[in-house]
């Protein structure tokens, strides 16, 4: 974004892909979980309510696949945008805007909590997306392969069976459940705590709704992009004289 | 603000309170109601294999007896099950009182058959050849037995109990059909045969058909692929020439390009001018305003096209949405079903309507043709392929309607199409033989419309609602 000026109040931080991309996630990720559990804890009442309410456990089932679809879609629509972004972009996947893990988040993993403990008096210059971002991202995105695996497994059981002991369909039933309440935990509560419900933020960010974000809050949660982003304005204004 | 925040938040806890009540009242009981009528009628538990094999153990202790038959016109017709054949079958963990549903009680006969339904319930959604065998009963192509026999006043094709020579034969072997292997299709689909097939065998439908018709999620013949590439290979050209235009005051950059243009149409969507869309949607795009200030008379020759168009995909997509989720539900099996009153009246009402718009289009462009209609060859070609596509829609229902024998009150629900069986009865060609090729070119006609929609006239379909809904503000 290196067309934007110094003087504008307000960045665009998140294009309509990404935002369309987490829009649909979220939603998708509700339906799933809703959907999901209220098949596994099928001898409950609510759940059984729910699935009356779908009209059967038959939608239930259809519905929570449909669902998984969509999911691992938006995770195909992220792989398509990272080779995008690498190739013809001609991004750095370990350059300061990348949403991937670099040696340094290890740092400023260390740096940040060593400020959070008061042992520091600042917290590290962020880039682009902070390690938290980073977890938040990735965790999703390798969530989405175990859970993939095992779903598909639960879906086809007959088709992998042919090469899989049946002990896996077992296997993979327990996985399953015990990784879906694994990430509806992380993404309902850690997850919208830190992004939604700190001191800092509440209500809400919205950042990733609306796309924008302001002059303050770059600096603020990332010093290190509002550096760089400064740096390269500099340098843009100079070649311009 | 706040206090309208914890009104709703109080609001939305009475509700999933009384959620919660609810689901107490109602689902908390629903085993042990169950398990009252058990108490007494105690039966093998059918969800284990040990309750299942016991139970197939019950019925085989007459029928492996080579000696079990039953007495029918004079000859005996072998009632023996053949356990080489069912314990190969994929069946051969379910009991049998669980296809036989009806048989175990006296006097020990069927009168509903098997029940392969019940379980099968998402039969529609496996190969998309089952929509249109919705009136053949499962094993009359799924068994091993080359005999099957139309029964024109219960609209069913079924097992034969006879032979050609009409001698009784045994059904109870429980072979069942490869159904990779030819004959599967060909004991029915040869030529004069007697329970109402074509000579040939076709293809489902594909999942372009699905604007006029239900239709499975698949491509199923060759000429749909061409059809849809040379569809695919127009819109990337259009796609291409329009974004060669300047965004915004971008001209070089496309990836600027689409990330402003997305922008755009985020900031609408998410903005109070999202009413206004809404309001061309339902105004200018689904009510045709601009069209009927034209005229009216132009408003009711679109209108006939547009909405039995509309109409048709509306009620496919649903069809295929509702077989989806709620597959064998009775309105899903009515639905798919083309012979059902509703569907039948539906589609001949639409497809009329179709075909006098073009041609009360077609009369006003080359007979009366009044100062203002101005055509082009574009507009005529247009009208040709869809005034044919439904026509020859009309024709085949005909010729469906007359070989398959379907009893009169049934047929007459597709009124259109009865009245075209009754003239082409009179003339005498093999109607079983024609129908195949009749149905291709049906097929290839509406091909014909996809292969052609994003280069002619037709594009007008995508293009001038696109453009209304960019242009709202102009109004």
């Amino acid at each position: 974004m290196a067309e934007q000026t110094i003087q504008q109040e307000t960045f665009w931080r998140f294009s309509v892909l990404q935002r369309t991309v987490h829009l649909t996630v979220m939603f998708a990720f509700i339906g799933i979980g809703l959907t999901g559990f209220s098949m596994a804890f099928s001898s409950m009442a609510p759940a059984r309510a729910f699935a009356w309410f779908l009209g059967g456990v038959d939608s239930v089932r259809y519905l929570h696949r449909l669902f998984a679809v969509v999911l691992y879609l938006c995770v195909v629509t992220e792989v398509l945008w990272l080779i995008y972004y690498k190739f013809i972009l001609r991004g750095n996947l370990l350059g300061p805007h990348s949403i991937c893990f670099t040696k340094q988040d290890l740092s400023y993993f260390r740096d940040h909590i060593g400020y959070i403990l008061a042992l520091r008096n600042a917290p590290p210059p962020f880039e682009r997306f902070a390690w938290w971002e980073k977890l938040d991202y990735w965790t999703l995105f390798i969530g989405m392969q175990t859970m993939g695996l095992t779903g598909l497994l639960l879906w086809f059981p007959e088709f992998f069976s042919r090469f899989v002991p049946g002990y896996f369909i077992n296997l993979a039933q327990v996985l399953h459940f015990d990784e879906a309440v694994l990430a509806v935990l992380y993404k309902f509560f850690i997850h919208t705590t830190v992004r939604h419900f700190r001191p800092e933020v509440y209500p809400g960010d919205w950042t990733i709704f609306t796309g924008k974000t302001t002059k303050e809050k770059i600096r603020r949660t990332h010093p290190g992009e509002w550096a760089r982003l400064n740096a390269s304005v500099q340098a843009n204004s100079a070649g311009e004289r | 603000m706040k206090q309208r925040l914890l009104k709703s938040a109080l609001a939305a806890c009475v509700m999933a309170l009384c959620f919660l009540a609810f689901c107490m009242v109602q689902f908390t009981n629903a085993d042990e109601q169950i398990s009252e009528c058990l108490n007494c009628h105690r039966q093998r538990n059918l969800n284990a294999n040990e309750g299942i094999l016991s139970s197939q153990l019950f019925c085989y202790d007459c029928h492996l007896n080579p000696a079990s038959h039953e007495d029918f016109r004079d000859a005996k017709v072998s009632l023996q099950v053949k356990p080489e054949y069912f314990q190969q079958s994929s069946h051969r963990f379910v009991a049998c009182i669980q296809c036989h549903a009806d048989v175990a009680r006296s006097p020990h006969r069927s009168l509903s058959g098997v029940t392969c339904l019940q379980c099968h319930i998402n039969f529609l959604g496996a190969p998309g050849t089952h929509a249109s065998h919705i009136r053949v009963r499962c094993e009359a192509c799924h068994t091993d037995s080359q005999f099957v026999a139309l029964d024109i006043a219960g609209n069913e094709v079924k097992l034969s109990h006879t032979n050609v020579e009409s001698l009784p034969i045994s059904l109870a072997e429980h072979k069942t059909t490869d159904v990779a292997r030819e004959e599967f299709c060909t004991k029915c689909h040869a030529s004069n045969n007697q329970v109402g097939a074509p000579t040939m065998v076709l293809p489902s439908k594909s999942f372009v058909c699905i604007a006029c018709h239900y239709s499975p999620l698949r491509m199923s013949n060759p000429i749909f692929l061409v059809a849809i590439i040379i569809a695919i290979i127009g819109i990337v050209g259009t796609l291409a020439f329009w974004f060669r235009a300047s965004v915004q005051g971008e001209v070089s950059s496309v990836h600027r390009k689409f990330q402003l243009g997305s922008e755009v149409v985020w900031s609408k969507i998410f903005s109070r001018e999202f009413f206004s869309i809404m309001n061309t949607i339902f105004f200018d795009v689904l009510l045709q305003r601009r069209i009927l200030a034209n005229g009216v008379s132009r408003w009711f020759i679109h209108s006939l096209i547009f909405y039995s168009f509309f109409a048709r995909f509306a009620l496919s997509s649903f069809t295929l949405l509702l077989q989806k989720v709620s597959p064998g539900s009775e309105l899903a099996m009515m639905l798919v079903n083309k012979d059902s009153g509703f569907v039948a009246t539906f589609n001949d009402i639409t497809g009329v309507f179709i075909l006098a718009g073009v041609a009360w289009a077609m009369f006003r462009r080359y007979v009366s043709k009044p100062e203002y209609v101005s055509t082009e060859e574009q507009d005529t070609l247009a009208l040709i392929i869809i005034g044919l596509v439904t026509l020859t829609g009309f024709i085949v229902e005909g010729v469906r309607i007359l070989i398959t024998q379907i009893p009169q009150q049934i047929a007459l629900s597709a009124f259109a199409g009865y009245l075209i069986s009754r003239i082409l009865s009179v003339v005498n060609i093999n109607w079983q033989w024609a129908y195949g090729y009749l149905w291709y070119v049906h097929a290839m006609l509406w091909a014909l419309f996809i292969a052609y929609l994003p280069f002619g006239k037709l594009k007008h379909i995508f293009t001038t609602p696109l453009s209304l809904i960019l242009n709202y503000k102009k109004e």
